[in-house]
């Protein structure tokens, strides 16, 4: 199946070989979008104002760490996030982890 | 898409015919061209419309999609329908199943529940007593949405418990609607349970409505057809009697119910 | 996807015109002009979040009610777990803190010709783009003898708000002993786990107040959403009070008399009810097919990279008028699809491409007060069409302990938390 991950994949490769310098498959409006999908739980920004962990502000390698460790599978008492966390690549969760370590919490 | 037949073309006059004629040759791609059990059936008649299929554009549930199929010409016609077909070509066995009308049945009005892999144009051919060939078809799309995440289709506790609503009455020579439903897996011989043994093919391979012992309705049923198989059908006897149905599963066993029509 | 703003950051050496020319005429200096019809999750979420996009967008909601009730949340109202105004939301935020104008009124008509919508109040509004989140209408008549009238006797409550409030007061009015019959619809309708989640907190209710009460559930459907999970919660917390008959034992409702409160299957069962709760089969809003984007089925099709109608332009249709499937028809869809959609919306405005889309889903529902139970989904658009995405998603393990259905229940409330804030800006109390 032609997934979007195989076209950011080519995409990736096309831009690299035309630019020189380091080059992000991930735009900034495309990580907004897939940072939106983390409001519904945690809040506008990862700004949570109920029981679902707060993420705006998180230190960037403990998120990227977490993020990861869900989508393996390796957080004991997981819940939900292991079966969110395995919709994204590796790199996304990079990307989300960057984006809310960003926020002011 | 009205396919032109020798006799649609007779019927027209002059320049209408002429302009039929000289238009392009109707691509009709139909799937049923691409599936071989249709073409053979088909055979070399020129299909032409006068079977509706209906089945829903999108299907939250593949393991029980409802479809129903209309012939426009009546059963006391001169060269009624006798057979309708049902395929669903991308299915890993096409033919979903088959109905054989008489013109007790009053109408080829039948409606039931299927089973589609995945998405794709279900395809419904009826023949004539002549060999007129009709074909209606329908593209449904098949998704299981999120929240079903249901893996086996539903087995009711009692398996062979039947169903069977027919019209206390009917006025002479006006088809009465037919509700029926049998409890039964189905099971299509393809699935295999938790320890991973494959699940032997068990189905109810017909269905025989008769009235007064005259047929009404035949339908030879396949694996495609969803569990706790559901048939409406309809009746139009001339004088009162007992409705009688009769599943037949493939182990041989069978199990009947009837209901009484008063025709006034 | 390269974007126009993603080919300058690398420092293209040629400047690259917008990759789309803005097709419509705007005032000069105007950054365009953006209507919303509906202030539930979908509209509400969109609006907002347009205007964290580009400020300068001018953004009108039209929305009927001053308050939005959520059905959401609405059944723990109904077992008695939560007050009514809990669930009312008002749009303070949206109005003063991102300056959507707000329009108190109905939408009655849409001409996706002249980019206007027509509201009851008389006046008429123009619109560079179009957001149509109606939710549902029900489909009076579809159902033998469910008419308006008759739910005013045998309420639906899938619109929250006073048929809400109706149900709530004749559960309460209802004697011990009583049964309470629920009639599920089948495919597709809002809310799949929504009527089993009703029953789970009414049995609640009964369990607490009623005791010998009972509840039947009339399905016209085989399989429902976490089905297997429910059925292990019911016998766990409310033993045999919950009976549900699906569709191939006849369950399937197909005649309503609600002045007795009787309901007739398919086979000619009748069941007499002492309160009766039919939810019955259901359309996009009204306003969708004023505009022209329905199809036959009383559903909207829409392409999924921007949720944009396959057949009026201009105008984009979210939430549960969407057909989205395999996204559920569920709040927490609608508020995502909002963002998709203000996404392609605000690249289209400014002449670009709109971004990648991404969706989630989870739907919690709970079977008791400290028993809760989810389903997740992960989506993305390939070839125009929303698939899940590999892999991702699934419901609650089988075999968890209490702890963990506690904590979901307490997840539940934290998400319910969350999404009021982020749609409405709501606190919660």
């Amino acid at each position: 199946m032609f997934s979007k991950h195989f076209r950011r994949g080519v995409v990736v490769a096309a831009m690299l070989a035309a630019f020189a310098g380091p080059a992000s498959a991930l735009s900034e409006d495309e990580v907004s979008v897939l940072a939106g999908t983390c409001a519904n739980c945690h809040g506008t920004d990862g700004r949570s104002p109920g029981a679902i962990p707060a993420i705006a502000g998180q230190d960037y390698d403990i998120l990227r760490e977490q993020l990861l460790a869900f989508k393996a599978g390796e957080v004991e008492g997981a819940t939900i996030m292991t079966r969110h966390a395995t919709g994204y690549t590796d790199e996304e969760l990079d990307a989300l982890a960057r984006y809310f370590s960003e926020i002011e919490p | 898409m009205t396919r032109l037949t020798r006799r649609s073309v007779l019927a027209l006059s002059g320049a209408g015919a002429l302009a039929l004629m000289l238009r392009p040759a109707t691509a009709q791609a139909g799937a049923w061209q691409r599936l071989d059990a249709a073409r053979e059936l088909v055979g070399d008649a020129t299909p032409t419309d006068g079977i509706e299929l209906e089945l829903p554009l999108v299907s939250e549930n593949g393991a029980a999609v409802p479809l129903s199929f209309r012939v426009e010409r009546a059963l006391d016609d001169a060269d009624p329908v006798e057979t309708v077909h049902l395929f669903a070509p991308s299915n890993p066995d096409p033919l979903i199943a088959v109905f054989h009308f008489s013109p007790l049945a009053g109408r080829a009005d039948v409606a039931t529940r299927v089973r589609l892999n995945e998405s794709q144009t279900v395809i419904a051919i009826a023949r004539t007593a002549s060999g007129e060939v009709m074909v209606g078809e329908r593209e449904v799309r098949v998704t299981t949405t999120g929240c079903l995440m249901v893996d086996d289709t539903y087995e009711s506790a009692n398996v062979f418990q039947t169903r069977l609503r027919a019209p206390g009455s009917v006025s002479t020579g006006e088809p009465g609607k037919v509700l029926s439903m049998i409890n039964h897996p189905m099971e299509t011989g393809l699935r295999t349970n938790s320890s991973g043994e494959t699940l032997p093919k068990r189905i109810i391979e017909r269905v025989e409505a008769t009235m007064g012992g005259e047929p009404v309705l035949t339908a030879e049923l396949n694996r495609s057809v969803s569990a706790n198989p559901y048939l409406r059908f309809f009746v139009a006897p001339t004088q009162s009697g007992t409705l009688e149905l009769v599943w037949t599963e493939d182990t041989g066993e069978t199990v009947e119910a009837s209901a009484e029509i008063s025709v006034g | 996807m390269i974007t126009r703003r993603n080919m300058l950051a690398l420092g293209a050496a040629a400047f690259v015109a917008p990759l789309a020319m803005p097709n419509i005429l705007r005032a000069q200096g105007s950054a365009g002009r953006v209507v919303i019809v509906g202030g539930g999750f979908g509209g509400a979420t969109a609006a907002k979040y347009i205007k964290r996009r580009n400020p300068d967008i001018d953004v009108t909601l039209i929305e009927a009610q001053e308050r939005f009730y959520t059905c959401p949340f609405s059944n723990l109202y109904l077992g008695g777990l939560r007050e009514f105004e809990s669930i009312g939301h008002s749009y303070e935020e949206l109005t003063g803190e991102y300056g959507v104008n707000l329009v108190t009124a109905l939408a009655e008509d849409v001409d996706g010709d002249a980019h206007t919508v027509t509201l009851s109040n008389g006046e008429t509004v123009e619109y560079d783009k179009l957001i149509l989140s109606p939710g549902i209408d029900i489909n009076w008549g579809a159902l033998e003898g469910y008419d308006e009238a008759a739910a005013e006797l045998a309420p639906h409550a899938w619109k929250a708000g006073a048929q809400t409030q109706l149900l709530r007061r004749q559960l309460e009015e209802m004697e011990d002993g009583g049964l309470f019959v629920l009639s599920a619809p089948a495919d597709p309708f809002r809310c799949p786990p929504g009527p089993y989640e009703r029953v789970s907190l009414v049995a609640h209710y009964f369990k607490e107040h009623k005791p010998n009460s009972k509840i039947l559930i009339l399905d016209s459907k085989d399989a429902f959403s976490k089905q297997g999970l429910f059925t292990a919660g019911w016998q766990s917390l409310y033993g045999d009070t919950i009976e549900w008959v699906g569709l191939s034992d006849d369950g399937r409702v197909v005649r309503v008399d609600a002045e007795a409160l009787e309901v007739e299957t398919e086979f000619g069962m009748v069941h007499r009810a002492n309160v009766l709760n039919v939810v019955p089969p259901q359309k996009a809003g009204f306003i969708a097919e004023r505009a022209g984007v329905t199809n036959e089925g009383g559903w909207v099709p829409i392409k999924a990279s921007t949720f944009e109608s396959r057949q009026v332009a201009d105008i984009h249709v979210i939430g549960d008028a969407a057909i989205a499937s395999p996204m559920p028809k569920s709040g927490f869809c609608a508020n995502t699809q909002g963002k998709v959609a203000a996404a392609a919306i605000v690249a289209s405005l400014a002449g670009n491409e709109a971004p990648a889309a991404s969706w989630t889903n989870t739907c919690y529902s709970l079977i008791g007060p400290d028993y809760g139970i989810s389903v997740v989904g992960v989506y993305e658009a390939v070839d125009d069409e929303v698939v899940q995405v590999e892999g991702s998603g699934g419901v609650s393990p089988a075999d968890a302990d209490a702890d963990f259905r506690l904590r979901e229940a307490q997840y539940a409330v934290g998400w319910y938390d969350a999404i009021a804030n982020d749609t409405w800006g709501t606190v919660p109390a």
